[in-house]
């Protein structure tokens, strides 16, 4: 299991050098007040994982990794413990900048704004990531990447739609309630989603033939 | 004798393509070679020995032990080579080092150096700039080094050149000096196993050909060169396959003692692997 | 030790080995009690089979040349001299009667033929 980790991190430290250039352009933006730096982590995430996985695909690691004691299992648990790592580590940058940035430009911090934003964040990041992944499993990246461009695509619409059309206002209020809760709700809801996502991509692969 | 592998009635359905009723045995200790033209099925039967594809009928044993069920402890004990499969060539060879130390129990790092070391590979760039036989060398050594006792090669010599392949038999041959170790090696340059492998199992469209000791294969089948008047004096359940050139008849025999026996034949030829694989595959019942 | 194989002679391969093997021992090149090189060792050396190896050294047990200690390996036997000029008379023998069999349907006749009795054996000094 550790080996397959292992190796996931490594993938992602190839690509270390371009995040480094991502990180201080996009801080720069922060600072010059033209991006909202919380931007980094979806964008980021999405991109590592998808380009980690092309190189999987490219030279058939999921079929070989079957050739290693458990290795259907540990290849996808371990995809899906290397990007709640990369997630927390990202969001642990971000939220570090986005401190340092609030304080240079406005000479204020807002704690519990910030860590909200950031909460909502991951949680949307995740959402994109555990729809993606058992797509990928299924169809290979190639193929998947159509299929998660009209699932995104498709949220943003519906969710558009939802808040154009429709008075949200009698669920907002109904479910006022629940307001101080929210963090905690954003944590489940992301920890039933990661592992419902996690369920369906490993019965994929115990499935799959190659 | 004790097998390493046993296959028993091993079939699969494509939608173009099934494998039918593959059975042999590989006994322990030995280096079997698994020839065949391309497409023949040799990497698909390599496929669900190591349950890449698990959904077939029939049963296949390792070291005695159902491979389905026992999936995770069998792997720990062997090794593979497989063709267009590995690691992402992002990684480097040092990488992998470190990666397989997590994976094997007997991962031993040193003996992965040492090959690294007598490959000439470099420890450091990314698989990516490997030459194609440097690429090859380089997934022999990640199969041998956690020092299993089941080598399934699917062309390991392709892309190498004549002095690296004889380097790696070598190898093989190092390998199997240890009488619990055993090889099953797919080809189709059948003169790497000629002198090498005890067994040959031939497969062509999903079926098993034969499988025997190479020895009774080159000392015991000949090929009988004949003109039209001796070819039709043969009893057609003396001769295996035939096959008319442009000036004689070619005739694949199974004892080419017996034949001499009972023919005046006189052109009666050793066989090699090669010669034995275009008769049986291209001549006539 | 030096074993040379051809792969073009027709001859066995396993028949090439025992034939040498046999030549050492009876040339006391190969001395009594000596351990010989295992199955394995030898072929990866000679770069053949396994089987072929074993084959080798079965027919030598077989002909007495050499014992098998089990979990130790192989050994060469104490040779019985009066055994291995039997043999070899046998074999000569074997191989007149069939020069013998070929000057008749050829018409040699038996001074021609100690005549190149003579030829050969003066050409091998």
């Amino acid at each position: 299991m550790l080996g397959f980790i292992k190796k996931d991190l490594a993938m992602i430290k190839s690509n270390f050098k371009l995040l480094g250039i991502l990180i201080i352009i996009y801080t720069i933006m922060g600072f010059l007040g033209k991006m909202d730096i919380s931007f980094i982590l979806p964008f980021m995430s999405v991109m590592i994982m998808i380009s980690s996985f092309s190189y999987d695909n490219y030279n058939n690691w999921d079929a070989y990794a079957i050739t290693f004691p458990d290795g259907r299992k540990n290849g996808v648990k371990s995809k899906y413990i290397t990007t709640i790592l990369m997630v927390l580590v990202v969001s642990l940058i971000t939220l570090i900048l986005s401190f340092l940035i609030s304080y240079v430009t406005t000479k204020s911090i807002n704690y519990g704004e910030t860590l909200v934003t950031m909460l909502g964040t991951i949680f949307g990041t995740l959402l994109v990531l555990t729809i993606m992944y058992p797509i990928i499993y299924k169809l290979g990246v190639e193929k998947a990447r159509m299929a998660i461009f009209l699932i995104v695509f498709g949220i943003v619409i519906i969710g558009g739609f939802l808040v154009q059309y429709i008075d949200l206002s009698v669920i907002t209020k109904s479910l006022a309630f629940l307001e101080n809760y929210l963090g905690l709700i954003l944590i489940i809801i992301t920890i039933l989603m990661v592992y419902i996502s996690y369920k369906i991509a490993l019965h994929i692969v115990m499935k799959k033939e190659y | 004798m004790e097998n390493s592998l046993e296959i028993k009635k091993l079939s699969k359905k494509y939608d173009n393509f099934a494998l039918e009723n593959i059975s042999f045995n590989l006994p322990k200790g030995m280096i079997m070679g698994f020839i065949g033209e391309n497409g023949a099925g040799k990497t698909t039967t390599i496929k669900t020995i190591l349950n890449i594809v698990q959904d077939y009928t029939g049963e296949i044993k390792i070291f005695g032990l159902d491979n389905r069920q026992n999936d995770k402890k069998i792997k720990e004990d062997i090794g593979v080579v497989l063709d267009d499969m590995f690691f992402p060539e992002i990684l480097t060879p040092l990488d992998i080092d470190k990666i397989m130390r997590g994976i094997y129990k007997n991962w031993d790092s040193s003996l992965f150096k040492n090959y690294l070391n007598e490959f000439k590979l470099p420890s450091k760039k990314i698989i990516k700039t490997l030459s194609k036989g440097m690429h090859k060398k380089l997934e022999i050594a990640t199969a041998l080094a956690h020092h299993p006792k089941l080598l399934i090669l699917d062309e390991p010599t392709s892309g190498l050149d004549p002095v690296a392949r004889a380097e790696v038999i070598e190898i093989f041959q190092r390998f199997i000096e240890n009488a619990d170790c055993s090889i099953l090696f797919s080809t189709h340059i059948t003169t790497d196993l000629e002198h090498v492998a005890d067994y040959i199992t031939f497969i062509d469209e999903g079926k098993i050909l034969l499988s025997k000791t190479t020895e009774e294969l080159l000392e015991q089948y000949g090929i009988v060169k004949c003109n039209k008047d001796d070819f039709q004096k043969i009893d057609a359940k003396d001769y295996l396959k035939y096959k008319k050139t442009k000036y004689a008849y070619e005739v694949l025999v199974e004892n080419k003692k017996e034949f001499t026996k009972k023919y005046n034949i006189k052109v009666i030829d050793k066989l090699t692997l090669d010669e034995l694989m275009v008769l049986m595959i291209k001549g006539e019942e | 030790m030096e074993i040379i194989i051809s792969n073009s002679s027709g001859v066995p391969i396993y028949e090439q080995i025992k034939e040498q093997i046999k030549e050492k021992i009876i040339a006391n090149e190969l001395k009594e009690n000596e351990l010989l090189p295992s199955i394995r060792t030898l072929a990866k050396d000679l770069r053949c089979s396994v089987i072929t190896t074993k084959n080798a050294y079965e027919e030598l047990v077989k002909e007495g040349y050499v014992k098998t200690i089990p979990a130790k390996g192989f050994y060469v036997a104490k040779i019985n001299k009066d055994i291995i000029r039997e043999e070899q008379l046998n074999k000569i023998e074997e191989l007149l009667s069939e020069a013998i069999h070929l000057a008749k349907a050829s018409n040699v006749s038996r001074a021609v033929l100690n005549e190149m009795i003579d030829i050969l054996e003066s050409e091998e000094k």
